[in-house]
């Protein structure tokens, strides 16, 4: 594989490969059970917490944690050098090595080396840089660079590494992976002992003792600091820790995160000019800066320092399952090389990976250190709208269209009479069809080939509304519906479940016109000014109404609410508290019907006999971590859930991302999920969020016509009309 | 008193890899190594060594102990024995303090590693090492920390975990008892 030359180009022949990717897929599954069993009895919630704690710690003290650190280190003998960027640090190693006319330098695993290009650098003047590290020497040897940053060459296979060693050994190696290793083993062995030089990174760079601590699997390491006469430790200065109790710590995070271990075969401590043969061995601390003081500078993105490398994001990426580390990233990969690239190379590099995340959020549920990458991506790719731009068809979109809430409920209505509608086969009575062909024909053409797509409803929920009567007399509660798009233009029903399924547990829906879309579809385009316009409209229409509760059933708008509105709006006087009090009393309408109503106890005795499997949206289980309440919902009702493989993984929606920016990518993410929905072998799968249904509609339409696609709260309405009978 | 984690230590280190036995004395941790390694064997001469006479122990059991400079042991010696500071129970992890460089040299090159543990320094948890750790490392002497969990090990080609890449493919845990209960030296 080579570089991307063209970022498209590179997609494309990363979705034509699917081997990469089915190998990727069985990692990520194994890596989540291996994960868990890692952390069983631990509060893995309460650790990391505690973890960025200690990272902004680090943050706030980093100048007086790097004087100490310095003080120590030379205090043991170290000599420390303090580089402003990656070619000070590669000219500072090469100067050395002159000093000394060495010749070979035997590296372990460095990834800020990757970022520096120090080996070509070095080689420039004559010097070899010997990689060590199994996977690192594969791709030395292939000329690649990293696709991970815990497993390097992942994206390779045993053949073709058994190609690279014949090639270089000069005799033939069966494609055996012991055979290859134990040859690795013998063939480095020599580096070792032939190397002038040892060079290792460092995991953590202790400030009140002045060494390093490294966290390693195969060994090399530990021969590179020991064997060679001097000793170069190659890091980046945000490796910073106080001291040896928070390296500790971070120790009981790392392993069990990268790789489910409890601990790496090696952890290594190392303080100054230990004895070498007879003498001192000198060691050399060259601390790079590279581009992480800026990091630290930006407010909304310093939290991707807290990273302590252990590549868990990419591992339960589904775009990173789908592409590989060398489409989605660059020297670092996944969530997190998407803000480094940003920042270490520069937003142009990064432009189109900030785009290609489909917004899932599952990274951000495993990151040991707490950082909430998804948002981080969100600013850069605004940045990069401000920048470059969003496109025409999105321009028009959102800043001449729906801004305008009159002009785009009127498209909308428009449009809803202009679509010629086909039919679906196995159409539900009441269900709305689905076109087999769009009406938007700007878009791909390739773009109705493997899904349906959504009719737009004949009447929205926001021209129904008022003609649904309820009759109640002295109502618990009263709560505002935020319906958003989905639900008004596509599946208006599932709004009338709603009021149905809260009517029958004496609560009244009101429903304030003035609303408008959350907002997300822009924002997640980069488009912040459409997003704040639409964060008032819709805040000055519940307050108005005057609720006690506001009610959504797509996750991705409660999310907006909660937590986006009181963002957009914290510096404007006049809504900033508005926003927080909406946001108090803003749920999904599966978590209010359980937490607040306890619904599952007064929907029991129903007897819906039929079985369902359970898609967790990811905006409702890692944006509002609800996930019990559906459930429990369902089964009040007389409903068996049969859980499908992975149901927390994507969907593949992702609003726009599906449908301008990234079709293929999402195809694939939604090609998974619907062969987990058959797997279960149910005819049924639920789910609380509008954009998954219009995604598996679509998607399970054309793959499996008996497979039915429903909203919870669709689920809950039937139940309770079944008992009315 | 039997050590509370001994057990647990027993258990995690054997999943991970390790192979340990709990051996009557120092003469019996002899006669094992000697049934098991063939070959060069280097034995740092650390302040235990030397006061259990390890060496002597070993070459009575017709190890091959090598004197001189474990540098010119050849590249990958047939085994290595050593002492250690302390154990974590709930990752069997061993930890040596190496500064001395034959200690060094003698758990990187060798193919097999015999460490020899007395159970009254198995403490529960990498926090409890916390106290031990912060105390090696007062002062400003020059100082080299290993934990050491398992044998070496690598899932580098297709993610398949394979003992035995650069570090020793074999690590043997010798439970001794009365050799030993102070953390600070091995
Ligand atoms: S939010 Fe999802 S798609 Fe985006 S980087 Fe994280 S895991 Fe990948
Ligand atoms: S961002 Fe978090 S999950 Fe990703 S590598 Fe860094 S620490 Fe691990």
């Amino acid at each position: 594989m080579k570089t991307n030359t063209n970022y498209k180009e590179s997609v494309e022949q990363a979705i034509a490969n699917p081997k990469l990717s089915k190998a990727l897929h069985l990692f990520g599954d194994a890596y989540l059970i291996a994960r868990e069993n890692a952390y069983r009895g631990l509060d893995f919630e309460q650790m990391r917490t505690e973890l960025s704690d200690i990272k902004e710690e680090v943050r706030l003290n980093r100048k007086e944690l790097l004087a100490e650190f310095i003080k120590n280190a030379e205090a043991a003998g170290s000599k420390v050098f303090l580089a402003k960027n990656t070619k000070e640090a590669n000219d500072y190693v090469i100067k050395l090595a002159k000093s000394k006319d060495a010749k070979l330098i035997a590296k372990s695993k460095s990834m800020v080396s990757e970022e520096a290009h120090f080996n070509k650098a070095v080689q420039a003047h004559g010097i070899r840089a010997a990689e060590t590290d199994l996977g690192e020497w594969i791709i030395q040897l292939a000329g690649q660079r990293p696709s991970h940053m815990v497993m390097p060459a992942i994206h390779m296979f045993k053949e073709e590494v058994a190609e690279l060693f014949s090639k270089e050994a000069g005799k033939t190696l069966t494609p055996e992976i012991k055979t290859l290793v134990d040859h690795a083993r013998t063939r480095l062995r020599q580096e070792y002992f032939d190397a002038d030089i040892g060079l290792t990174g460092a995991n953590f760079l202790v400030a009140n003792t002045g060494g390093i601590g490294l966290v390693t699997n195969e060994g090399n390491a530990r021969l590179c600091a020991t064997l060679p006469k001097v000793h170069v430790v190659f890091a980046s200065i945000h490796k910073l820790v106080r001291n040896i109790e928070d390296a500790i710590k971070i120790t009981r995070l790392l392993p069990r995160n990268a790789t489910g271990q409890l601990l790496t075969s090696y952890v290594t401590w190392i303080k100054g000019c230990v004895p070498c043969d007879g003498e001192q061995k000198e060691q050399h601390i060259v601390l790079i800066d590279g581009g992480r003081e800026a990091l630290y500078e930006s407010k909304a993105c310093r939290d991707a320092l807290k990273c302590i490398q252990c590549g868990a994001c990419a591992n339960v990426c589904p775009v990173y399952q789908t592409v590989g580390g060398h489409v989605f990233g660059s020297i670092y990969i996944s969530a997190i090389g998407v803000i480094l690239t940003a920042f270490y190379e520069g937003l142009d590099k990064a432009k189109d990976i900030t785009r290609a995340c489909i917004g899932c959020r599952s990274c951000v549920a495993v990151c040991p250190s707490k950082i909430d990458l998804e948002e981080i991506i969100l600013h850069l790719r605004n940045e990069v709208t401000k920048e470059y731009g969003m496109g025409v068809i999105k321009n028009v979109a959102f800043k001449a269209v729906m801004k305008n809430r009159g002009l785009f409920h009127s498209m909308v209505r428009a449009a809803s009479k202009l679509q010629r509608p086909v039919t679906h086969k196995n159409r539900k009575e009441g269900e709305p069809r689905i076109i087999r062909h769009l009406p938007l024909h700007f878009l791909d053409r390739d773009f109705t080939e493997w899904r349906d797509l959504p009719s737009i409803a004949p009447k929205s929920f926001r021209d129904q509304f008022d003609t649904i009567p309820q009759t109640l007399f002295n109502p618990d509660y009263k709560v505002g519906f935020f319906v958003g798009c989905g639900a008004d233009f596509v599946y208006p029903e599932v709004g009338v479940s709603l009021i149905k399924v809260l009517n029958s547990l004496n609560v009244e829906v009101v429903f304030p016109k003035g609303q408008n879309c959350c907002g997300i579809p822009a924002l997640y385009s980069g488009d912040t000014e459409t997003g704040l316009d639409l964060a008032k409209q819709s805040v000055e229409a519940f307050t108005e109404a005057e609720v006690d509760y506001v009610l959504s059933i797509c996750p991705t708008c409660t999310m907006a609410v909660k937590r986006d509105f009181v963002d957009r709006l914290a510096d404007h006087p006049q809504w900033a508290a508005k926003a927080r009090e909406l946001s108090a009393k803003t749920m999904d309408a599966s978590a209010f019907l359980e937490n607040v109503l306890g619904a599952s106890q007064k929907l029991a005795s129903t007897t819906t006999d039929q079985s369902v499997t359970y898609h967790d949206s990811c905006h409702l289980k890692r944006g509002s971590n609800v996930y019990k309440e559906p459930r429990a919902l369902l089964k009040s009702t007389g409903i068996t859930v049969k859980e499908m493989k992975n149901s927390d993984r994507c969907c593949g929606f992702g609003g726009t991302y599906s449908f301008l920016s990234h079709p293929q990518i999402s195809k694939q993410i939604t090609a998974d999920k619907v062969s987990a929905i058959e797997a279960t072998g149910v005819k049924t799968v639920a789910m609380d969020c509008p954009g998954c249904m219009i995604m598996l509609k679509g998607a399970v339409g054309k793959a499996n016509e008996s497979i039915r696609c429903v909203h919870t709260i669709e689920l809950l309405a039937e139940a309770i009309d079944n008992n009315k009978k | 008193m039997a050590n509370q984690h001994l057990e647990q230590f027993i258990e995690v280190a054997k999943r991970v890899g390790a192979e340990v036995l709990q051996l009557e004395d120092l003469e019996a941790a002899a006669k094992y190594i000697s049934s098991v390694a063939s070959g060069t064997t280097l034995v740092p001469e650390t302040p235990l060594a030397v006061k259990h006479n390890l060496r002597s122990l070993l070459a009575a059991e017709d190890v091959e102990v090598f004197s001189g400079n474990f540098r010119e042991a050849g590249h990958v010696p047939a085994g290595g024995v050593t002492f250690c500071n302390f154990c974590m129970a709930d990752s069997g992890t061993v930890v040596l303090e190496s500064t001395d460089e034959s200690i060094r040299l003698a758990t990187t090159l060798p193919e097999t590693h015999f460490v020899i543990v007395d159970p009254e320094k198995i403490l529960e948890d990498n926090l409890a090492a916390v106290t031990p750790m912060t105390q090696m490392h007062t002062g400003s002497d020059p100082k080299f920390v290993a934990y050491i969990t398992g044998p070496s090990r690598t899932a580098d080609i297709e993610r398949v975990l394979t003992i035995g890449c650069h570090g020793p493919r074999e690590l043997h845990i010798l439970l001794v008892n009365n050799v030993s209960s102070d953390l600070m030296e091995n």
